[in-house]
């Protein structure tokens, strides 16, 4: 238990690793909103082309890049029986019954299945080169200009990911102590059960409020006051390979929405 | 560097309470200069803590003024100034780290003190090499140890550069190797950086290498001095419900037989140095038998109760974390044995004792109790939970119910106990931990730390288990809590009959209890034996990272001027007998 990964941080050394994570954030913000104006496969085999392009700059294996599809492989399914015979068509491929596949249907629901794909490995895409810390500097840094407490956002985040496996480790520990009393989570009434759950619970919302107090105390004792007069050790610092790597991104995202006028 | 005059300190009145609650602080007046070291002793509740937090601070005495660097902390224009001059380090290393990089979190101070980031790349660099981190300044806190958690935590205080550090029990949950690096660190920065320290301890031989030592008791101070002269007040410190430093112990205990030790021995080498000390030992003539000889293990009578055949473990088979735990281990226990499970951290007992009751599964192996596989018959679960009783370390953290009695009751009723038997389980089980009926409609959230534990260990004796494991149960308590609790296993031992397997760091714990000792090092079994035994064999201990009890360890240097001399004694007692010529039982 001990041995947990957080997020899917895939740590190498690469060009797109060393990208500013704001640069990141905001190329991928910019590639799913395109995506959603792309209406035509030939679009969407650019974007395909783009993101591989930089897969391979990012010298993250593609397994790694598949495993965020599998967790929403439901949804790809769904969305696309959805539209493929629920899409409103002339040209009747196959009908039986009620079910009706057309030629409308066939295209829209490949093209729904093309994008959520490009759209979920495009985004695993920046968690899996950009660390948490990096993450969060970025998100911190993007919220400053509005009307948000970015600082605020920022620490909660690290806070949650340094306390995770600590807290996974004591639930795992209070589980065992509680079934070596006794106590059984898999057979039993539901209100047993419940009452077994609260056993779990009680205490580790305990210890949770325990530590949070105890975290506290200590972060004021190292002149925590707030994120106003804060430094960092590591500022954020855009480069010259950032803004050329932003501009690329946006030119070839522009491309992308004059392709739909053509 | 501080100055207290007349510092008092209370908790505002709870607006519904109509009492007020007990001042924790009265008059504390004492003074420590710059680059002095400071130990704070005193039993939980005494307001050690408390007064920890006011140099910090975090708390503001209600009475009387506390000076850092001559400003006032009641000064609420420089308390900055304050948090800045004097770091504080805490007791859980794990509730003061707030980054998920060792790095940053060290830079954590710093960038709260809006330093430029190449001052702060610089002092995050030197913090981490003065104790000896550097190599880790990448790593993520979690997979770290406890004793390199807290130096990154003193790291984290030192990179803001203070003038005075305050820490609050920083061993109190590490390992005895742990224990040593964080004060082998603590005397480093006195020593070399000049830093003033003071530490709050309820390790005596820790508190005995500072140059002053404070003695607290109901939020006063109630002696204060070198730790020479105040350990010369061995019942004075014992009223107080405070032990004396082993070495002092054993001083003492030589005096009383006659031996005339010098009086203000402190170190193991002062004592070894001592004239009649060395008397002593030349005189020694072999006369003396070890008190406790165990029964040879070949006369067993019957099937051992616990037997482990070729047992491995494996933590996440196949995963990229895999790690192997336990492996091909064997050994058998029999009923009424009183065993210690001893090796450090990362040695495998606590995955052992958890094959127990089959909270884990072996992955290779078997484990017999009463000679049946406890995995042959899956509906036997429940019953073989009752049968061995598993105690985890810190069990206070397992305490849900609204009430005490609820709460041990927890256990027994789910093993579907009758009504009357189930009330007659949980009172005797809180009697053999020494509470009384009157906490039973207590929640068990408002007792103290040492009686928690104690609840916790009733929750599992109250289901009359046969067989009782208990792991680390003595750990962050204080002496007198460590004593009263070693006592009463002790005494269940004896009075119930119960088998107990006790897992300890703690030689000492071990020794005093335990008929034999297993100890346990990477996933197996290094040595077996009695205490005696296995104390002989203190460079084999050595070598595993495990300390000989501190006794024996002194005999066997001992043993060095007369080759007579035994190492395996290892209580005080039977060592001042020993040297005082030949007492014991032949």
């Amino acid at each position: 238990m001990t041995r947990i990964a957080i997020g899917q941080f895939y740590p190498t050394d690469s060009p797109v690793h060393r990208l500013d994570p704001r640069v990141k954030l905001l190329a991928v913000i910019a590639f799913v909103t395109v995506l959603l104006f792309v209406t035509r496969f030939l679009g969407l085999g650019l974007a395909a082309l783009f993101l591989a392009a930089i897969i391979r700059l990012s010298r993250v294996p593609a397994r790694f890049l598949f495993r965020g599809l599998r967790m929403i492989l439901f949804i790809l399914i769904f969305a696309s029986v959805i539209n493929l015979f629920l899409t409103p068509g002339e040209t009747i491929l196959f009908s039986f019954g009620f079910i009706r596949l057309t030629a409308e249907g066939l295209y829209r629901a490949g093209l729904m299945t093309v994008r959520l794909v490009l759209l979920v490995i495009g985004s695993s895409l920046l968690t899996l080169t950009t660390s948490p810390i990096k993450l969060t500097d970025g998100i911190e840094s993007l919220l400053r200009p509005f009307p948000l407490p970015a600082h605020d956002i920022a620490i909660m985040m690290t806070i949650a990911l340094r306390m995770i496996p600590t807290l996974a480790e004591e639930t795992d520990k209070i589980i065992k102590a509680q079934k070596a009393r006794g106590a059984d989570f898999e057979t039993g009434s539901l209100p047993k059960r419940v009452k077994q759950f609260l056993a779990v619970l009680i205490p580790l919302f305990v210890s949770s409020f325990k530590r949070a107090d105890e975290l506290a105390t200590a972060m004021e004792a190292r002149c925590y006051r707030g994120g106003e007069g804060r430094t960092k050790m590591k500022p954020l610092k855009m480069k010259r390979a950032d803004v050329l790597a932003l501009a690329v991104t946006l030119l070839f995202c522009a491309g992308l929405i004059f392709l739909r006028f053509l | 560097m501080i100055i207290s005059e007349n510092v008092c300190f209370a908790y505002a009145v709870p607006e519904d309470g109509a009492t007020a609650p007990p001042p924790v602080l009265c008059g504390v007046d004492f003074a420590v200069e710059k680059g002095a070291f400071i130990a704070i002793v005193g039993r939980n509740g005494s307001g050690k803590s408390t007064l920890a937090k006011h140099i910090n601070a975090l708390l503001l005495p209600t009475g009387g003024t506390l000076w850092v660097n001559g400003i006032d902390t009641k000064d609420k224009a420089r308390l900055w100034e304050i948090r800045k001059s004097a770091g504080m380090v805490f007791q859980n290393p794990d509730n003061q780290i707030v980054a998920t990089i060792v790095e940053e979190d060290v830079a954590f101070g710093p960038e709260n003190l809006g330093l430029p980031s190449e001052e702060i790349l610089r002092r995050v660099r030197a913090a981490l090499a003065t104790v000896g981190m550097t190599e880790h300044a990448q790593s993520a806190p979690h997979h770290l140890s406890g004793g390199q958690k807290q130096r990154v935590a003193i790291a984290g205080v030192l990179a803001m550069r203070p003038s005075l550090i305050v820490l609050d029990e920083p061993t109190a949950m590490l390992d005895p190797s742990g224990r040593r690096e964080v004060m082998e660190t603590v005397k480093q920065l006195n020593a070399e950086a000049g830093i003033t320290v003071v530490l709050i301890t309820h390790f005596m031989e820790e508190a005995a290498q500072a140059h002053r030592l404070i003695v607290m008791e109901n939020g006063r101070i109630a002696m204060e001095g070198t730790p020479r002269s105040i350990f010369k007040r061995g019942d004075a410190l014992a009223r107080l419900g405070l032990a004396v430093p082993q070495v002092v112990a054993l001083a003492q205990a030589m005096r009383e037989q006659g031996i005339p030790v010098a009086e203000d021995i402190l170190e193991i080498d002062e004592l070894i140095a001592d004239e009649a000390v060395r008397k002593a030992a030349m005189a020694f003539s072999g006369a003396f038998f070890a008190k406790k000889t165990a029964p040879p293990r070949e006369a067993r009578p019957s099937a051992p109760l616990i037997e482990v055949r070729a047992l491995s473990h494996m933590y996440n088979p196949g995963a990229a974390y895999e790690k192997k735990a336990i492996s091909q281990l064997s050994l058998a226990i029999d009923a009424g044995e009183i065993i210690g499970l001893i090796g450090h951290t990362g040695s495998g007992k606590s995955t052992l004792v958890q094959h127990f009751n089959a909270l884990l599964k072996p992955t290779a192996g078997q484990v017999l109790i009463n000679a049946v596989d406890i995995h042959a018959d899956k509906k036997q679960l429940k019953a073989l939970r009752q049968r061995v009783g598993l105690v985890f370390q810190y069990p206070e953290h397992q305490l849900f119910a609204a009430t005490v009695y609820e709460d041990v009751a927890f256990g027994p009723s789910r093993m579907g106990m009758g009504a009357d038997e189930l009330d007659k389980s949980v009172k005797n089980a809180l009697a053999s931990v020494g509470l009384g009926e009157e906490v039973c409609g207590k929640s068990p959230f408002s007792l103290s730390g040492g009686q928690k534990r104690r609840v916790a260990i009733a929750g599992v004796l109250a289901m009359r288990p046969e067989i009782l494991v208990l792991d680390e149960p003595t750990a962050g308590l204080d002496p007198h809590g460590r004593e009263e609790i070693l006592s009463q296993i002790h005494e269940m031992h004896e009075r119930l009959g119960l088998t107990v397997i006790l897992v300890s760091h703690s030689m000492e714990d071990a020794a005093r209890l335990c008929g034999r000792i297993i100890v346990m090092n990477q996933g197996g079994i290094a040595m077996e034996g009695t205490p005696a035994q296995v104390f002989a064999q203190g460079k084999t201990l050595e070598e595993i990272g495990l300390a000989v009890p501190l006794v024996s360890g002194i005999l066997s240097r001992l043993g060095e001027i007369n080759p007579h001399i035994p190492a395996g004694i290892f209580t005080v007692n039977d060592a001042a007998l020993l040297l005082a010529g030949g007492g014991g039982t032949p």
